[in-house]
């Protein structure tokens, strides 16, 4: 508790849609923050619940994910009253303003590691992808949950087209061709395509989907 | 066909000797309760403002406890189409000789009620020999939105009956940022509503009702997935809750908590992702006073300025087909041949290119 007072009075790194990360340090180590503050126009019954519920999923999740091959920041100490989590500072730059088809192909691969040991990270988008080096670190897993259906897994790579078709449109053919090259060597060809073919048939299902230019 | 090609080459010469004058569109709306038509003005400057002349429409009206009936509301449009095109020029104060091209919408929406506004569409165009010019409806509320708000390059909200959609534009089209994975936010309230036995629309009364709650919260289920919204487990849930005996006013307040809730994060999300300064709330259920204060408080922490369509044009109209008709045939002088002016019931809006922007 007194450490989380301590770390909020440091530099806002970003203000996300979710929680508000600030640069901080465990014990002469730098770290981020990651608080959830309260959203005001969210009921507070339900604002405290979700917040509660998403940094103890986040926490554990994003150690699981390690375990399964997926780069993600080492947690070093989790406040669920506050909604706060510290963790290691991960330097580098957002896949969002440094897309390369390497990259897509490497997010695949996580993607893939995931989802064969159950876990569906809920928001794959470039921005939650940093690269370090000539690694790749996966953040925010405050939508994270266990499941092994094929629906799922095709919702999270849903999310992911939609990103490479929205944000990235240039390259979005590439970009997503790449990330389920990554994507299907890990989950095994049948797997995969399995997947695929159920995300093709939550877009049937989107609104006004059948009409095709 | 080769009198209207004729026409159109007319046409362009006149446009070139007024250069400066107005350009006057004929909207026409009929992709659902709404049968509407409006004249609407196009300044041919470099600004291109417009300026809606009239405003009419015809709103079909399921009885209590139902929803819109296609050939009912088709039935209605016929039987009011001629008077409420009638009273459209009449309001302006214009003559069918004075407009310049017809707008019409092609879509999506219901078929037979899509076919009513098609047929009044061609024959006013082939009749007066006008250009015709098919809008999608969802990209008529965006720019009718940023015509009358002002807002210039906004992250877009639509919701309504029809959409529930988080857009940006991008690269000569809106591009879909986060959408309903099911059922729209008008879909939502307007099914709970009339599994209460309210008439459609319901947004307007269970807001009402929501507002005389006060504020104890049931919970209901909140899906969020990454950008995108599911609402049919909360349909599911807030029908189950009003009839196991929770106080119908409750019942609408936590309605409409949690649904808008998940709106303003993913428009949240939507807004840190893509970094935009303005967001804009258009469709009809942006006439909700609870979903723009909400948003306002999501805008705030984004540094993002809020415009919200104003209430009279929320809703379906013949203006946001006229403006957006306007808007495409001042840049691209693209018509298309009444042999060709099919309709489509699906037809999203990110497959629409945009000459305009």
């Amino acid at each position: 508790m007194q450490q989380s007072t301590q770390t909020r009075q440091g530099q806002v790194l970003r203000r996300g849609a979710e929680a508000d990360i600030y640069l901080s340090d465990w014990y002469g180590k730098p770290a981020v923050s990651k608080v959830r503050t309260p959203r005001a126009y969210r009921h507070k019954l339900l604002d405290d619940q979700i917040r509660r519920y998403r940094t103890i999923h986040e926490a554990q999740i994003m150690s699981q994910a390690k375990l399964a091959g997926v780069r993600s920041p080492f947690v070093y100490f989790v406040d669920p009253v506050a909604a706060e989590i510290i963790m290691e500072f991960v330097p580098g730059r957002s896949v969002k303003d440094a897309i390369t088809l390497q990259v897509c192909k490497m997010m695949g691969t996580y993607a893939g590691r995931l989802h064969a040991a159950g876990i569906i990270h809920g928001d794959l988008t470039t921005s939650n992808f940093i690269v370090y080096g000539r690694r790749l670190v996966l953040l925010d897993f405050g939508l994270a949950y266990y499941s092994e259906r094929t629906e799922d897994m095709a919702v999270d790579i849903r999310l992911i087209k939609e990103v490479f078709s929205s944000a990235h449109v240039q390259i979005f053919k590439k970009a997503f061709d790449s990330f389920v090259s990554g994507y299907a060597a890990e989950m095994g060809k049948r797997k995969a395509e399995k997947v695929l073919e159920n995300v093709a048939e939550i877009e049937r299902r989107g609104r006004y989907a059948r009409f095709q230019v | 066909m080769i009198r209207v090609n004729g026409k159109q080459k007319q046409n362009g010469t006149r446009d070139k000797d007024n250069k400066g004058a107005a350009l006057l569109c004929l909207g026409i709306e009929s992709t659902a309760h709404t049968f509407g038509c409006s004249v609407v003005e196009m300044y041919q400057d470099s600004e291109r403002k417009g300026k809606v002349l009239s405003d009419i429409r015809g709103i079909y009206k399921p009885p209590e406890g139902s929803g819109i009936h296609p050939r009912e509301a088709s039935r209605h449009h016929a039987e009011v189409c001629s008077s409420v095109l009638a009273q459209s020029l009449k309001e302006a104060g214009r003559r069918m000789d004075d407009i310049d091209i017809i707008g019409y919408s092609a879509g999506p929406g219901l078929g037979p009620c899509l076919r009513v506004g098609a047929v009044v569409a061609r024959t006013v165009s082939g009749f007066y020999e006008k250009p015709l010019v098919p809008v999608n409806h969802a990209l008529g509320h965006i720019e009718l939105g940023t015509m009358l708000t002002g807002a210039s390059d906004p992250l877009v909200l639509l919701v309504s009956g029809g959409h529930t959609m988080i857009l940006a534009f991008a690269q000569h089209r809106w591009r879909v940022f986060g959408e309903t994975l099911d059922i729209t936010i008008g879909q939502l309230l307007d099914q709970f509503g009339r599994a209460m036995g309210f008439a459609s629309p319901c947004g307007g009364r269970i807001e009402n009702l929501a507002g005389q709650s006060d504020g104890r919260y049931t919970q209901l289920p909140y899906v969020v997935k990454g950008n995108d919204v599911s609402f049919s487990g909360l349909l599911t849930a807030a029908i189950r809750a009003a009839s196991s005996g929770e106080k119908l006013v409750d019942v609408c307040y936590s309605l409409q908590e949690t649904s808008f809730a998940m709106l303003a994060e993913t428009v949240e999300r939507a807004l840190s992702f893509t970094s935009k300064k303005e967001m804009m709330i258009v469709g009809g259920v942006a006439a909700n006073k609870r979903l723009a204060s909400m948003l306002d408080i999501a805008c705030t922490r984004q540094d993002a300025k809020l415009y919200v369509c104003p209430i009279g044009f929320a809703g379906d109209n013949g203006a946001q087909i006229a403006w957006t008709a306007l808007l495409d045939y001042a840049a691209t002088k693209k018509q298309i041949d009444v042999e060709k002016s099919s309709v489509h019931q699906s037809w999203r809006l990110d497959v629409v290119d945009v000459g305009w922007r």
